[in-house]
Protein backbone atom coordinates (compact mmCIF):
# COMPACT_ATOMS: atom_id res chain seq x y z
CA UNK A 1 0.00 0.00 0.00
CA UNK A 2 1.28 3.19 -0.75
CA UNK A 3 0.00 6.59 0.03
CA UNK A 4 2.84 8.45 -1.35
CA UNK A 5 2.84 9.38 -5.24
CA UNK A 6 3.40 6.71 -7.78
CA UNK A 7 3.03 7.19 -11.15
CA UNK A 8 1.78 4.02 -13.78
CA UNK A 9 1.50 4.17 -17.33
CA UNK A 10 -2.12 3.19 -18.95
CA UNK A 11 -1.90 -0.34 -19.80
CA UNK A 12 -5.54 -0.23 -21.64
CA UNK A 13 -8.79 1.86 -21.69
CA UNK A 14 -11.79 0.16 -22.33
CA UNK A 15 -14.34 2.42 -23.83
CA UNK A 16 -18.34 1.17 -22.43
CA UNK A 17 -20.14 3.94 -23.90
CA UNK A 18 -19.09 7.68 -24.65
CA UNK A 19 -17.89 9.29 -21.44
CA UNK A 20 -17.84 5.68 -19.94
CA UNK A 21 -14.52 4.43 -19.84
CA UNK A 22 -11.69 2.05 -17.74
CA UNK A 23 -8.41 2.54 -17.40
CA UNK A 24 -6.15 -0.40 -16.61
CA UNK A 25 -2.59 -0.17 -14.53
CA UNK A 26 -0.42 -2.84 -13.51
CA UNK A 27 0.50 -1.88 -9.33
CA UNK A 28 1.75 -3.94 -6.89
CA UNK A 29 -0.42 -3.30 -4.19
CA UNK A 30 -3.56 -5.44 -2.76
CA UNK A 31 -7.01 -4.36 -2.25
CA UNK A 32 -10.62 -5.44 -1.33
CA UNK A 33 -13.48 -4.13 -2.94
CA UNK A 34 -15.07 -1.15 -1.84
CA UNK A 35 -11.23 0.55 -1.26
CA UNK A 36 -10.75 3.45 -3.65
CA UNK A 37 -7.30 5.51 -5.29
CA UNK A 38 -6.86 8.56 -5.71
CA UNK A 39 -5.96 9.41 -9.03
CA UNK A 40 -3.64 11.89 -10.32
CA UNK A 41 -3.72 13.64 -14.04
CA UNK A 42 -0.23 15.53 -14.01
CA UNK A 43 -1.21 19.22 -14.62
CA UNK A 44 -4.88 18.96 -13.89
CA UNK A 45 -5.57 17.59 -10.50
CA UNK A 46 -6.35 14.72 -8.54
CA UNK A 47 -9.86 12.87 -7.51
CA UNK A 48 -11.10 9.47 -5.74
CA UNK A 49 -12.16 6.61 -7.71
CA UNK A 50 -13.34 3.12 -6.84
CA UNK A 51 -11.54 0.51 -7.46
CA UNK A 52 -13.47 -1.50 -10.02
CA UNK A 53 -11.13 -4.72 -10.51
CA UNK A 54 -7.32 -5.98 -9.25
CA UNK A 55 -6.31 -9.37 -10.28
CA UNK A 56 -2.96 -10.33 -11.07
CA UNK A 57 -1.50 -6.89 -9.94
CA UNK A 58 -3.83 -5.27 -13.06
CA UNK A 59 -5.70 -2.53 -11.26
CA UNK A 60 -9.11 -1.41 -13.51
CA UNK A 61 -10.88 1.70 -12.90
CA UNK A 62 -14.65 2.83 -14.60
CA UNK A 63 -15.12 6.51 -14.74
CA UNK A 64 -18.01 8.36 -16.23
CA UNK A 65 -16.95 11.55 -17.54
CA UNK A 66 -19.44 14.60 -15.75
CA UNK A 67 -16.70 17.50 -15.32
CA UNK A 68 -13.51 19.27 -16.07
CA UNK A 69 -11.72 16.57 -14.50
CA UNK A 70 -13.61 13.36 -15.50
CA UNK A 71 -13.84 14.58 -19.30
CA UNK A 72 -10.06 15.13 -19.35
CA UNK A 73 -9.34 11.41 -18.44
CA UNK A 74 -11.25 10.55 -21.50
CA UNK A 75 -8.76 11.75 -23.04
CA UNK A 76 -5.73 9.64 -21.81
CA UNK A 77 -4.46 7.37 -23.98
CA UNK A 78 -2.00 3.85 -23.15
CA UNK A 79 1.26 4.68 -22.38
CA UNK A 80 0.22 8.11 -20.39
CA UNK A 81 1.69 8.24 -17.14
CA UNK A 82 -0.92 8.96 -14.14
CA UNK A 83 -0.66 9.02 -10.40
CA UNK A 84 -2.21 6.49 -8.35
CA UNK A 85 -1.97 6.81 -4.04
CA UNK A 86 -3.59 4.23 -2.07
CA UNK A 87 -5.91 1.89 -1.70
CA UNK A 88 -7.86 3.77 0.49
CA UNK A 89 -10.31 3.27 2.76
CA UNK A 90 -12.17 0.35 4.54
CA UNK A 91 -14.03 -2.05 1.75
CA UNK A 92 -17.15 -4.34 1.80
CA UNK A 93 -16.80 -7.37 4.31
CA UNK A 94 -17.37 -10.75 2.42
CA UNK A 95 -20.83 -12.25 2.92
CA UNK A 96 -22.00 -15.07 1.41
CA UNK A 97 -25.89 -14.71 -0.03
CA UNK A 98 -26.16 -10.97 -0.59
CA UNK A 99 -28.25 -8.48 -2.64
CA UNK A 100 -25.98 -6.25 -4.57
CA UNK A 101 -27.32 -2.90 -5.63
CA UNK A 102 -25.39 -0.53 -8.15
CA UNK A 103 -27.39 3.19 -9.95
CA UNK A 104 -25.10 3.88 -12.45
CA UNK A 105 -21.07 4.09 -12.45
CA UNK A 106 -21.45 3.21 -8.39
CA UNK A 107 -21.83 -0.25 -9.76
CA UNK A 108 -17.53 0.07 -10.46
CA UNK A 109 -16.98 -1.11 -6.78
CA UNK A 110 -19.83 -3.87 -6.46
CA UNK A 111 -17.91 -5.35 -9.76
CA UNK A 112 -14.86 -5.56 -8.17
CA UNK A 113 -16.96 -7.40 -4.92
CA UNK A 114 -19.20 -9.85 -7.47
CA UNK A 115 -15.82 -10.91 -9.14
CA UNK A 116 -14.29 -11.21 -5.52
CA UNK A 117 -17.15 -13.22 -4.24
CA UNK A 118 -17.82 -15.73 -7.32
CA UNK A 119 -13.53 -16.24 -6.64
CA UNK A 120 -15.33 -17.54 -3.01
CA UNK A 121 -18.18 -19.28 -4.02
CA UNK A 122 -20.68 -16.76 -2.80
CA UNK A 123 -24.30 -16.96 -3.59
CA UNK A 124 -25.60 -13.30 -4.46
CA UNK A 125 -27.66 -11.26 -6.67
CA UNK A 126 -26.48 -8.47 -8.54
CA UNK A 127 -28.89 -5.51 -9.11
CA UNK A 128 -27.99 -2.59 -11.56
CA UNK A 129 -30.19 0.45 -12.53
CA UNK A 130 -29.05 3.31 -14.97
CA UNK A 131 -30.64 6.10 -16.78
CA UNK A 132 -30.14 4.77 -20.07
CA UNK A 133 -28.37 1.71 -21.75
CA UNK A 134 -25.27 3.57 -22.25
CA UNK A 135 -24.95 3.91 -18.76
CA UNK A 136 -25.18 0.21 -17.74
CA UNK A 137 -21.95 -0.66 -17.13
CA UNK A 138 -20.35 -4.24 -17.71
CA UNK A 139 -23.59 -6.04 -18.46
CA UNK A 140 -21.82 -8.81 -20.73
CA UNK A 141 -19.90 -9.68 -17.83
CA UNK A 142 -22.83 -9.64 -15.03
CA UNK A 143 -25.26 -11.82 -16.78
CA UNK A 144 -23.06 -14.90 -16.37
CA UNK A 145 -24.23 -13.68 -12.41
CA UNK A 146 -27.69 -14.00 -11.13
CA UNK A 147 -27.95 -10.34 -13.22
CA UNK A 148 -30.93 -8.11 -13.16
CA UNK A 149 -31.04 -4.70 -14.69
CA UNK A 150 -33.28 -1.62 -14.91
CA UNK A 151 -33.32 1.29 -17.04
CA UNK A 152 -35.44 4.77 -16.21
CA UNK A 153 -36.20 5.23 -20.33
CA UNK A 154 -36.44 1.67 -20.26
CA UNK A 155 -34.10 1.13 -23.25
CA UNK A 156 -32.18 -1.70 -21.52
CA UNK A 157 -33.48 -4.48 -18.77
CA UNK A 158 -36.37 -3.92 -17.09
CA UNK A 159 -38.10 0.07 -17.37
CA UNK A 160 -38.09 1.52 -14.09
CA UNK A 161 -36.17 2.27 -10.72
CA UNK A 162 -33.58 0.39 -9.55
CA UNK A 163 -35.04 0.14 -5.96
CA UNK A 164 -38.19 -0.96 -7.54
CA UNK A 165 -37.05 -3.95 -8.82
CA UNK A 166 -35.01 -4.27 -5.63
CA UNK A 167 -38.61 -4.39 -3.69
CA UNK A 168 -39.60 -6.84 -6.06
CA UNK A 169 -36.77 -9.91 -5.33
CA UNK A 170 -36.72 -8.72 -1.68
CA UNK A 171 -40.00 -9.41 -1.56
CA UNK A 172 -39.53 -12.82 -2.91
CA UNK A 173 -35.79 -13.93 -1.52
CA UNK A 174 -34.31 -13.20 1.69
CA UNK A 175 -31.03 -11.75 2.36
CA UNK A 176 -27.69 -12.14 4.85
CA UNK A 177 -26.55 -8.97 3.40
CA UNK A 178 -27.19 -5.90 1.29
CA UNK A 179 -24.71 -4.15 -0.63
CA UNK A 180 -24.79 -0.81 -2.23
CA UNK A 181 -23.14 2.15 -4.16
CA UNK A 182 -25.04 4.70 -6.16
CA UNK A 183 -26.70 8.03 -6.13
CA UNK A 184 -27.52 9.18 -2.52
CA UNK A 185 -31.38 9.38 -3.20
CA UNK A 186 -31.19 5.71 -4.40
CA UNK A 187 -28.91 4.45 -0.99
CA UNK A 188 -31.75 6.20 1.49
CA UNK A 189 -34.34 3.93 -0.27
CA UNK A 190 -32.19 0.97 -0.28
CA UNK A 191 -31.61 1.37 3.18
CA UNK A 192 -35.05 2.30 4.25
CA UNK A 193 -35.99 -1.29 2.20
CA UNK A 194 -33.25 -3.01 4.30
CA UNK A 195 -34.46 -1.65 7.61
CA UNK A 196 -37.65 -2.97 6.95
CA UNK A 197 -36.57 -6.48 6.41
CA UNK A 198 -34.02 -6.35 9.33
CA UNK A 199 -31.55 -7.11 6.60
CA UNK A 200 -27.96 -5.63 6.85
CA UNK A 201 -26.26 -3.34 4.87
CA UNK A 202 -22.58 -2.37 3.95
CA UNK A 203 -22.68 0.84 1.58
CA UNK A 204 -20.44 2.93 -0.56
CA UNK A 205 -20.72 6.93 0.06
CA UNK A 206 -19.15 9.47 -1.36
CA UNK A 207 -18.26 12.74 -0.05
CA UNK A 208 -15.57 15.40 -1.39
CA UNK A 209 -12.22 14.19 -0.54
CA UNK A 210 -9.32 15.49 -0.77
CA UNK A 211 -6.21 13.68 0.77
CA UNK A 212 -7.80 10.10 1.13
CA UNK A 213 -5.56 10.01 4.70
CA UNK A 214 -7.66 11.17 7.13
CA UNK A 215 -5.66 14.85 7.80
CA UNK A 216 -7.43 17.41 5.77
CA UNK A 217 -10.84 16.75 7.30
CA UNK A 218 -12.63 17.22 4.12
CA UNK A 219 -14.78 14.35 3.97
CA UNK A 220 -16.00 14.53 7.95
CA UNK A 221 -19.08 13.36 8.38
CA UNK A 222 -21.43 15.54 10.72
CA UNK A 223 -22.80 13.71 13.63
CA UNK A 224 -20.29 11.00 14.47
CA UNK A 225 -17.49 13.41 12.50
CA UNK A 226 -16.01 9.89 11.07
CA UNK A 227 -13.58 10.71 8.14
CA UNK A 228 -15.51 8.91 5.19
CA UNK A 229 -11.84 8.26 3.47
CA UNK A 230 -10.37 6.20 5.82
CA UNK A 231 -13.28 4.80 8.33
CA UNK A 232 -15.69 4.75 5.40
CA UNK A 233 -16.42 5.08 2.28
CA UNK A 234 -17.85 1.41 2.67
CA UNK A 235 -20.49 2.41 5.95
CA UNK A 236 -22.80 -0.16 8.00
CA UNK A 237 -25.80 0.31 9.37
CA UNK A 238 -24.27 1.25 12.81
CA UNK A 239 -22.11 4.01 11.12
CA UNK A 240 -24.78 5.33 9.33
CA UNK A 241 -26.80 5.52 12.15
CA UNK A 242 -24.37 8.08 13.26
CA UNK A 243 -24.16 10.72 10.84
CA UNK A 244 -26.64 13.45 10.43
CA UNK A 245 -26.40 14.48 6.89
CA UNK A 246 -27.40 11.55 4.75
CA UNK A 247 -29.05 13.13 2.24
CA UNK A 248 -28.27 16.79 2.85
CA UNK A 249 -26.46 18.38 0.20
CA UNK A 250 -22.27 17.82 0.04
CA UNK A 251 -19.81 20.35 1.57
CA UNK A 252 -17.68 21.71 -1.39
CA UNK A 253 -14.25 22.14 -1.31
CA UNK A 254 -14.56 25.18 0.81
CA UNK A 255 -16.19 23.17 3.47
CA UNK A 256 -19.36 24.74 2.94
CA UNK A 257 -22.68 23.21 2.46
CA UNK A 258 -24.80 24.55 0.12
CA UNK A 259 -27.85 25.95 1.81
CA UNK A 260 -31.45 25.69 1.30
CA UNK A 261 -32.13 29.17 -0.16
CA UNK B 1 -17.12 8.37 29.01
CA UNK B 2 -13.59 7.12 30.79
CA UNK B 3 -12.45 9.12 33.27
CA UNK B 4 -9.52 11.26 32.38
CA UNK B 5 -6.15 10.66 34.48
CA UNK B 6 -5.52 14.70 36.21
CA UNK B 7 -1.99 14.14 36.50
CA UNK B 8 -1.46 15.52 33.08
CA UNK B 9 -4.07 18.36 33.12
CA UNK B 10 -2.55 21.87 32.50
CA UNK B 11 -3.10 24.83 32.91
CA UNK B 12 -3.37 26.99 29.59
CA UNK B 13 -3.93 30.94 30.45
CA UNK B 14 -7.24 30.73 31.97
CA UNK B 15 -8.07 27.21 31.38
CA UNK B 16 -7.74 24.10 32.63
CA UNK B 17 -6.82 21.52 29.91
CA UNK B 18 -7.27 17.97 30.15
CA UNK B 19 -4.47 17.15 28.11
CA UNK B 20 -1.06 19.05 27.02
CA UNK B 21 -2.07 17.73 23.53
CA UNK B 22 -3.72 20.51 21.39
CA UNK B 23 -5.07 19.53 17.68
CA UNK B 24 -3.57 21.67 15.50
CA UNK B 25 -4.82 23.80 12.86
CA UNK B 26 -5.75 22.51 9.50
CA UNK B 27 -5.99 18.88 10.30
CA UNK B 28 -9.81 17.47 11.05
CA UNK B 29 -10.93 21.50 11.77
CA UNK B 30 -13.39 22.35 9.05
CA UNK B 31 -16.33 20.98 11.33
CA UNK B 32 -17.89 20.92 14.50
CA UNK B 33 -18.44 17.01 14.11
CA UNK B 34 -14.60 16.86 13.16
CA UNK B 35 -13.40 18.84 16.27
CA UNK B 36 -15.59 16.88 18.68
CA UNK B 37 -14.48 13.76 17.69
CA UNK B 38 -10.90 14.69 17.75
CA UNK B 39 -11.55 15.98 21.49
CA UNK B 40 -13.41 12.78 22.31
CA UNK B 41 -10.39 11.25 21.29
CA UNK B 42 -8.16 12.68 23.98
CA UNK B 43 -7.11 15.85 22.82
CA UNK B 44 -6.80 18.90 25.75
CA UNK B 45 -8.23 21.81 23.30
CA UNK B 46 -8.91 21.68 19.37
CA UNK B 47 -7.74 24.53 16.83
CA UNK B 48 -9.87 25.16 13.72
CA UNK B 49 -8.50 25.26 10.24
CA UNK B 50 -7.60 28.82 9.44
CA UNK B 51 -10.40 30.92 8.07
CA UNK B 52 -10.44 34.01 6.14
CA UNK B 53 -13.30 36.59 5.43
CA UNK B 54 -14.87 34.49 2.38
CA UNK B 55 -14.85 30.77 1.67
CA UNK B 56 -11.56 29.32 -0.47
CA UNK B 57 -12.07 26.32 -2.44
CA UNK B 58 -8.15 25.81 -2.22
CA UNK B 59 -5.57 24.09 -4.78
CA UNK B 60 -6.52 21.60 -6.79
CA UNK B 61 -4.83 18.31 -5.97
CA UNK B 62 -2.78 16.97 -4.93
CA UNK B 63 -2.65 18.86 -1.89
CA UNK B 64 -1.32 16.66 0.76
CA UNK B 65 1.14 14.91 0.21
CA UNK B 66 3.25 11.95 1.94
CA UNK B 67 7.12 11.98 1.57
CA UNK B 68 9.58 10.09 3.74
CA UNK B 69 9.50 11.19 6.87
CA UNK B 70 6.98 13.72 6.82
CA UNK B 71 4.40 15.25 4.41
CA UNK B 72 4.20 18.45 2.06
CA UNK B 73 0.89 20.15 2.03
CA UNK B 74 -0.06 22.88 -0.35
CA UNK B 75 -3.82 22.84 0.71
CA UNK B 76 -4.18 26.67 -0.17
CA UNK B 77 -6.04 28.22 2.83
CA UNK B 78 -9.36 26.29 1.66
CA UNK B 79 -11.87 27.16 4.19
CA UNK B 80 -15.53 27.66 4.65
CA UNK B 81 -15.19 31.40 5.71
CA UNK B 82 -15.51 33.06 8.68
CA UNK B 83 -19.60 32.95 8.55
CA UNK B 84 -19.64 29.63 8.16
CA UNK B 85 -16.63 29.23 10.88
CA UNK B 86 -19.04 30.81 13.57
CA UNK B 87 -21.49 28.91 12.87
CA UNK B 88 -19.65 25.64 13.50
CA UNK B 89 -18.19 26.80 16.64
CA UNK B 90 -21.35 27.56 17.66
CA UNK B 91 -22.91 24.11 17.22
CA UNK B 92 -19.17 22.63 18.61
CA UNK B 93 -19.91 24.69 21.82
CA UNK B 94 -23.23 22.90 21.74
CA UNK B 95 -22.21 19.41 21.92
CA UNK B 96 -18.69 19.57 24.05
CA UNK B 97 -16.90 21.50 26.68
CA UNK B 98 -13.43 21.19 25.26
CA UNK B 99 -11.87 24.38 24.64
CA UNK B 100 -11.76 25.29 21.02
CA UNK B 101 -9.16 27.68 19.51
CA UNK B 102 -10.14 29.16 16.53
CA UNK B 103 -7.45 29.60 13.72
CA UNK B 104 -7.77 33.24 11.12
CA UNK B 105 -5.81 34.13 8.48
CA UNK B 106 -6.50 37.29 6.64
CA UNK B 107 -4.43 39.25 3.18
CA UNK B 108 -3.54 42.42 5.31
CA UNK B 109 -3.24 43.36 8.61
CA UNK B 110 -7.07 45.44 8.58
CA UNK B 111 -8.52 41.55 7.11
CA UNK B 112 -6.89 39.92 9.97
CA UNK B 113 -8.47 42.51 12.45
CA UNK B 114 -11.72 42.05 10.22
CA UNK B 115 -11.52 38.38 10.53
CA UNK B 116 -10.83 38.34 14.00
CA UNK B 117 -13.69 40.45 14.99
CA UNK B 118 -16.15 38.27 13.29
CA UNK B 119 -14.61 35.35 14.76
CA UNK B 120 -15.40 36.71 18.25
CA UNK B 121 -18.51 36.83 17.92
CA UNK B 122 -18.86 32.86 19.05
CA UNK B 123 -16.75 33.64 21.75
CA UNK B 124 -13.85 30.52 21.26
CA UNK B 125 -11.18 30.00 23.81
CA UNK B 126 -8.59 31.61 21.85
CA UNK B 127 -7.86 33.18 18.81
CA UNK B 128 -4.80 31.80 16.84
CA UNK B 129 -3.15 34.18 14.34
CA UNK B 130 -2.20 32.16 11.28
CA UNK B 131 0.58 34.49 10.27
CA UNK B 132 3.08 31.69 8.63
CA UNK B 133 1.50 29.84 5.95
CA UNK B 134 4.27 28.76 3.51
CA UNK B 135 1.40 28.26 0.75
CA UNK B 136 0.02 30.90 -0.96
CA UNK B 137 3.17 33.24 -1.70
CA UNK B 138 1.79 33.92 -4.98
CA UNK B 139 -1.33 35.48 -3.40
CA UNK B 140 -0.57 37.07 -0.51
CA UNK B 141 3.15 37.32 -0.67
CA UNK B 142 5.66 35.96 1.65
CA UNK B 143 4.06 35.29 4.84
CA UNK B 144 4.13 38.31 7.31
CA UNK B 145 4.92 35.54 9.90
CA UNK B 146 8.60 36.43 8.34
CA UNK B 147 8.35 39.94 8.98
CA UNK B 148 9.05 40.92 12.34
CA UNK B 149 7.11 44.56 11.70
CA UNK B 150 4.05 42.90 10.34
CA UNK B 151 3.90 40.68 12.69
CA UNK B 152 3.63 43.06 15.07
CA UNK B 153 1.21 45.05 13.81
CA UNK B 154 -0.91 42.14 13.08
CA UNK B 155 -1.17 41.09 16.63
CA UNK B 156 -1.86 45.14 17.77
CA UNK B 157 -4.59 45.05 15.66
CA UNK B 158 -6.53 42.05 16.43
CA UNK B 159 -5.65 42.24 20.20
CA UNK B 160 -7.74 45.94 19.68
CA UNK B 161 -10.33 43.98 18.48
CA UNK B 162 -11.02 40.69 20.03
CA UNK B 163 -11.35 42.45 23.72
CA UNK B 164 -10.59 39.96 26.14
CA UNK B 165 -10.61 37.12 24.15
CA UNK B 166 -6.95 35.48 24.68
CA UNK B 167 -4.78 35.33 21.08
CA UNK B 168 -2.21 33.28 19.88
CA UNK B 169 0.55 34.21 17.07
CA UNK B 170 1.09 31.16 15.47
CA UNK B 171 4.60 31.59 14.16
CA UNK B 172 7.42 30.32 11.58
CA UNK B 173 10.42 29.07 12.18
CA UNK B 174 11.41 30.41 8.66
CA UNK B 175 12.62 33.66 9.97
CA UNK B 176 15.86 35.66 11.20
CA UNK B 177 15.04 34.76 14.72
CA UNK B 178 11.84 33.44 16.21
CA UNK B 179 12.58 34.06 19.64
CA UNK B 180 12.88 37.97 18.61
CA UNK B 181 9.06 37.81 16.80
CA UNK B 182 7.90 35.64 20.01
CA UNK B 183 9.47 38.63 21.82
CA UNK B 184 7.74 41.45 19.84
CA UNK B 185 4.41 39.37 20.03
CA UNK B 186 4.24 39.29 23.59
CA UNK B 187 5.11 42.95 23.80
CA UNK B 188 2.16 43.30 21.57
CA UNK B 189 -0.20 41.75 23.51
CA UNK B 190 -0.20 38.19 22.79
CA UNK B 191 -1.29 35.98 25.03
CA UNK B 192 0.34 33.05 23.60
CA UNK B 193 2.16 31.64 21.04
CA UNK B 194 2.18 28.67 18.61
CA UNK B 195 5.09 27.50 17.17
CA UNK B 196 5.79 26.11 14.34
CA UNK B 197 3.82 25.55 11.18
CA UNK B 198 5.34 24.08 8.41
CA UNK B 199 8.63 24.45 6.95
CA UNK B 200 10.63 25.00 3.84
CA UNK B 201 8.79 24.75 1.70
CA UNK B 202 9.44 21.27 0.28
CA UNK B 203 9.43 19.76 -3.11
CA UNK B 204 8.86 16.31 -4.92
CA UNK B 205 9.18 15.41 -8.10
CA UNK B 206 8.15 12.39 -9.85
CA UNK B 207 10.45 10.67 -12.12
CA UNK B 208 7.96 9.50 -14.82
CA UNK B 209 6.51 12.60 -15.76
CA UNK B 210 9.27 14.67 -14.42
CA UNK B 211 7.25 17.66 -12.82
CA UNK B 212 6.68 18.43 -9.20
CA UNK B 213 3.75 16.28 -7.58
CA UNK B 214 1.95 19.05 -5.91
CA UNK B 215 -0.44 21.42 -7.79
CA UNK B 216 1.00 24.41 -5.85
CA UNK B 217 4.46 22.88 -6.95
CA UNK B 218 5.35 22.99 -3.53
CA UNK B 219 4.11 22.99 0.11
CA UNK B 220 5.10 23.05 3.59
CA UNK B 221 6.60 20.14 5.50
CA UNK B 222 5.37 18.83 8.83
CA UNK B 223 5.15 15.55 10.55
CA UNK B 224 8.55 13.63 11.89
CA UNK B 225 11.37 15.16 9.54
CA UNK B 226 10.85 19.14 11.37
CA UNK B 227 10.74 18.11 14.98
CA UNK B 228 14.29 18.97 15.90
CA UNK B 229 13.38 21.94 14.44
CA UNK B 230 10.40 22.67 16.44
CA UNK B 231 11.98 21.81 19.52
CA UNK B 232 15.25 24.02 18.82
CA UNK B 233 11.89 27.04 17.76
CA UNK B 234 10.42 26.39 21.35
CA UNK B 235 13.62 26.47 23.49
CA UNK B 236 14.54 30.24 21.61
CA UNK B 237 11.16 31.56 22.24
CA UNK B 238 10.84 30.22 25.54
CA UNK B 239 14.26 31.99 26.30
CA UNK B 240 12.69 35.40 25.25
CA UNK B 241 9.08 35.30 26.40
CA UNK B 242 7.37 34.44 29.58
CA UNK B 243 3.80 33.91 27.59
CA UNK B 244 2.70 30.09 27.75
CA UNK B 245 3.91 28.57 24.30
CA UNK B 246 1.79 25.89 22.17
CA UNK B 247 4.72 23.67 20.60
CA UNK B 248 3.92 22.14 17.35
CA UNK B 249 6.05 20.02 14.62
CA UNK B 250 6.22 16.41 14.34
CA UNK B 251 5.24 15.62 17.40
CA UNK B 252 3.96 11.73 17.33
CA UNK B 253 5.22 10.09 20.55
CA UNK B 254 5.21 10.76 23.93
CA UNK B 255 8.61 11.02 24.00
CA UNK B 256 8.18 13.85 21.05
CA UNK B 257 5.78 15.82 23.39
CA UNK B 258 8.10 15.62 26.69
CA UNK B 259 10.92 17.24 24.57
CA UNK B 260 8.70 20.17 23.46
CA UNK B 261 7.60 20.33 27.31
CA UNK B 262 11.56 20.13 28.57
CA UNK B 263 11.99 22.95 25.84
CA UNK B 264 9.49 25.12 27.44
CA UNK B 265 5.94 24.41 25.83
CA UNK B 266 3.17 24.29 27.94
CA UNK B 267 1.10 22.78 25.38
CA UNK B 268 1.76 20.57 22.33
CA UNK B 269 0.17 20.65 19.06
CA UNK B 270 -0.21 17.28 17.14
CA UNK B 271 -1.80 17.55 13.17
CA UNK B 272 0.49 15.07 11.08
CA UNK B 273 0.89 12.96 13.61
CA UNK B 274 -2.45 11.55 13.07
CA UNK B 275 -1.50 10.02 9.78
CA UNK B 276 0.97 8.32 11.26
CA UNK B 277 -0.96 7.37 14.61
CA UNK B 278 -4.62 7.64 13.61
CA UNK B 279 -6.86 9.45 16.18
CA UNK B 280 -5.76 7.11 18.68
CA UNK B 281 -2.60 9.54 19.22
CA UNK B 282 -4.22 11.21 21.69
CA UNK B 283 -4.40 8.57 24.05
CA UNK B 284 -1.51 7.09 22.98
CA UNK B 285 0.45 10.09 24.06
CA UNK B 286 -1.35 11.25 26.74
CA UNK B 287 -0.91 7.69 27.77
CA UNK B 288 2.85 7.93 27.84
CA UNK B 289 3.30 11.03 28.90
CA UNK B 290 1.36 10.12 32.48
CA UNK B 291 3.90 7.16 32.93
CA UNK B 292 6.93 8.87 32.23
CA UNK B 293 5.30 11.46 34.97
CA UNK B 294 4.79 8.36 37.36
CA UNK B 295 8.04 6.57 36.64
CA UNK B 296 10.09 9.75 37.39
CA UNK B 297 7.72 10.58 40.61
CA UNK B 298 6.38 13.84 39.36
CA UNK B 299 3.14 15.31 40.24
CA UNK B 300 2.69 17.46 37.22
CA UNK B 301 3.94 18.51 33.54
CA UNK B 302 4.67 21.80 36.13
CA UNK B 303 7.60 20.23 37.49
CA UNK B 304 9.41 19.80 34.16
CA UNK B 305 8.50 22.15 31.65
CA UNK B 306 11.26 24.58 30.33
CA UNK B 307 13.56 22.53 32.71
CA UNK B 308 16.16 21.23 29.60
CA UNK B 309 17.23 25.09 30.28
CA UNK B 310 18.39 25.25 33.68
C1 LIG C 1 -14.86 7.14 -2.61
C2 LIG C 1 -15.25 7.63 -3.98
C3 LIG C 1 -15.27 6.75 -5.04
C4 LIG C 1 -15.60 7.18 -6.32
N1 LIG C 1 -15.60 6.27 -7.33
C5 LIG C 1 -15.88 6.67 -8.59
C6 LIG C 1 -15.83 5.73 -9.68
O1 LIG C 1 -15.52 4.55 -9.51
N2 LIG C 1 -16.10 6.20 -10.92
C7 LIG C 1 -16.45 7.51 -11.16
O2 LIG C 1 -16.65 7.87 -12.32
N3 LIG C 1 -16.51 8.41 -10.16
C8 LIG C 1 -16.24 8.03 -8.88
N4 LIG C 1 -16.28 8.94 -7.84
C9 LIG C 1 -16.67 10.31 -8.13
C10 LIG C 1 -15.53 11.10 -8.75
O3 LIG C 1 -14.52 11.32 -7.78
C11 LIG C 1 -16.06 12.44 -9.27
O4 LIG C 1 -16.94 12.17 -10.33
C12 LIG C 1 -14.98 13.35 -9.76
O5 LIG C 1 -14.19 13.79 -8.70
C13 LIG C 1 -15.60 14.53 -10.49
O6 LIG C 1 -14.63 15.50 -10.83
P1 LIG C 1 -14.89 16.43 -12.12
O7 LIG C 1 -13.86 17.49 -12.13
O8 LIG C 1 -15.00 15.61 -13.33
O9 LIG C 1 -16.36 17.00 -11.85
P2 LIG C 1 -16.90 18.22 -10.99
O10 LIG C 1 -17.74 19.05 -11.90
O11 LIG C 1 -15.80 18.87 -10.22
O12 LIG C 1 -17.85 17.47 -9.95
C14 LIG C 1 -18.89 16.57 -10.33
C15 LIG C 1 -19.36 15.85 -9.11
O13 LIG C 1 -18.27 15.12 -8.51
C16 LIG C 1 -18.06 15.54 -7.17
N5 LIG C 1 -16.62 15.71 -6.90
C17 LIG C 1 -15.80 16.63 -7.46
N6 LIG C 1 -14.58 16.55 -6.91
C18 LIG C 1 -14.63 15.57 -5.98
C19 LIG C 1 -13.69 15.06 -5.05
N7 LIG C 1 -12.45 15.55 -4.96
N8 LIG C 1 -14.09 14.08 -4.22
C20 LIG C 1 -15.35 13.58 -4.30
N9 LIG C 1 -16.29 14.04 -5.14
C21 LIG C 1 -15.93 15.03 -5.97
C22 LIG C 1 -18.74 16.89 -7.07
O14 LIG C 1 -19.15 17.12 -5.74
C23 LIG C 1 -19.89 16.75 -8.00
O15 LIG C 1 -20.96 16.09 -7.39
C24 LIG C 1 -15.95 8.54 -6.54
C25 LIG C 1 -15.94 9.44 -5.47
C26 LIG C 1 -15.60 9.00 -4.20
C27 LIG C 1 -15.59 9.97 -3.07
C1 LIG D 1 -2.75 19.33 5.86
C2 LIG D 1 -2.27 20.44 6.73
C3 LIG D 1 -2.97 21.64 6.75
C4 LIG D 1 -2.55 22.68 7.56
N1 LIG D 1 -3.27 23.83 7.59
C5 LIG D 1 -2.94 24.82 8.46
C6 LIG D 1 -3.74 25.98 8.60
O1 LIG D 1 -4.77 26.14 7.97
N2 LIG D 1 -3.34 26.93 9.49
C7 LIG D 1 -2.22 26.79 10.26
O2 LIG D 1 -1.93 27.67 11.07
N3 LIG D 1 -1.44 25.70 10.16
C8 LIG D 1 -1.77 24.72 9.28
N4 LIG D 1 -0.98 23.58 9.18
C9 LIG D 1 0.22 23.49 10.00
C10 LIG D 1 -0.02 22.69 11.27
O3 LIG D 1 -0.98 23.31 12.09
C11 LIG D 1 1.28 22.49 12.05
O4 LIG D 1 1.76 23.75 12.47
C12 LIG D 1 2.37 21.83 11.23
O5 LIG D 1 1.83 20.86 10.38
C13 LIG D 1 3.42 21.17 12.11
O6 LIG D 1 2.85 20.22 12.99
P1 LIG D 1 2.72 18.65 12.66
O7 LIG D 1 4.06 18.14 12.27
O8 LIG D 1 2.20 18.05 13.94
O9 LIG D 1 1.74 18.54 11.56
C14 LIG D 1 -1.38 22.53 8.35
C15 LIG D 1 -0.68 21.32 8.32
C16 LIG D 1 -1.10 20.28 7.52
C17 LIG D 1 -0.32 19.00 7.51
Amino acid sequence: MSEKMSTYPIRRVIEHSPGLKSFYFYQDFDAVPGQFIELWIPGVDEKPFSISDLSDGLLEISVKAVGPFTERIMSCDLGDYLGVRGPFGRGFKIVDNALLVGGGIGAAPLRFLARVLAREEKEFVFLVGAKSKEDVIFSRELSKYRFYCTTEDGSFGRPGLVTEEMERIMAKDSFACIYASGPEAMLIRVMEMAEARSVPFQISFERYMKCGIGLCGQCCMDGSGIRLCVDGPVLTQDAVRGITEIGLPHRDATGCRPRPT
Amino acid sequence: MTERQTDIEIEFLHMRLCSPLVLASGVLGLSSSSLKRVADAGAGAVTTKSCGLEPRAGYVGPSIIPVSHGMLNAVGLSNPGVKEMVREVADYRARCRTPIFVSIFGGTVEEFGDVAEAVAQAEPDLIELNVSCPNVYSEFGSPFGADIDATAAITRRVKQRVGAIPISVKLTANCLSIGQTAKVCEQEGADALTAINTIGPGMLIDLNVRKPVLSNLCGGLSGPAILPVAVRAVWEISREVSIPIIGTGGVTTAEDALQMILAGATAVGIGSGIYYQGLEIFDKVNEGVQRFLQEKGLGSLDEIRGTAHE
